[in-house]
């Protein structure tokens, strides 16, 4: 019988770390600009590719699985955010973590990083609709489409 | 640069530490190979057959009783009448 491709992945440890690295920049940089902590980032990015290892075979091509990603991953950090909102925190654990070298990067680094805050203070759904829009340059129709989500939401939480 | 620049630029993508995916690989390889999941189809089968078994023996168990019982009726019925026939033939000395 012949095997799909992302059998082909789960089965070659090569061929999965490859996948990794071609989807490990967005899947972190939306952990990282919806939690604002890099290393809880990290952690939240790690479980996705464990979940999409144990998911692959049922994954039917590279867009199933970018598509895959995107959802499950805006679906994690929404459901961890309300369940840090049960849990009480320790200031420390609040401190965002310091600017990595990229974000020193930007034209402005002052600017870029108050609107990463400002982001990062915007309720849970509105955040990941900003994140797919600016990080991943996705457009409303497309933003609907990965959250499951009516369009008119979309478009509401862009205008505000 | 406009706002949408802005956004854009602060919200670009950046990578994890180094080191990520190998991390991930090893944790993927550590925990269980993933396994297929049964398609429904199979499961669908394996309750069918569950049911069909179910029902089999609810009728086979119904039947065997109903058997032994008509069994156990034939007996009663020969002992009663083996029984009359001793008290026919007893009377029937007694009248002689």
């Amino acid at each position: 019988m012949p095997r799909t491709k992302s059998e082909a992945m789960t089965d070659d440890p090569e061929r999965f770390e490859e996948l990794v690295r071609e989807h490990q920049a967005m899947v972190f940089s939306m952990a990282c600009r919806y939690l604002r902590n890099r290393a809880l980032a990290e952690e939240v990015a790690q479980d996705v590719f464990l979940q999409l290892y144990r998911k692959l075979p049922a994954l039917e091509s590279p867009e199933h699985v970018l598509h895959w990603l995107r959802w499950v991953t805006a679906h994690r950090l929404i459901d961890h955010s309300r369940q840090e909102k049960r849990r009480p925190q320790s200031p420390l654990e609040d401190a965002p973590e310091p600017a990595s070298a990229d974000s020193i990067s930007s034209a402005d680094p002052l600017l870029s990083d108050m609107l990463r805050d400002l982001v990062a203070a915007l309720p849970e759904n509105a955040r990941v609709v900003m994140i797919l829009r600016y990080q991943e340059d996705l457009d409303p129709m497309d933003i609907a489409r990965a959250l499951d989500m009516p369009i008119a939401t979309v478009k509401s939480h862009l205008q505000r | 640069m406009n706002l949408e620049d802005e956004l854009r630029s602060a919200l670009r993508r950046e990578n994890p530490s180094p080191g990520f995916a190998e991390r991930v690989v090893a944790r993927a390889h550590s925990s269980a190979k993933p396994t297929r999941a049964i398609p429904r189809m199979i499961w669908a089968m394996a309750v069918a057959a569950m049911l069909a078994i179910g029902f089999t023996s609810t009728y086979e168990y119904r039947q065997m009783k109903a058997e032994r019982a008509s069994h156990d009726a034939v007996i009663a019925l020969r002992i009663a009448s083996e029984k009359l026939n001793l008290a026919r033939e007893r009377i029937v000395r007694r009248e002689n």
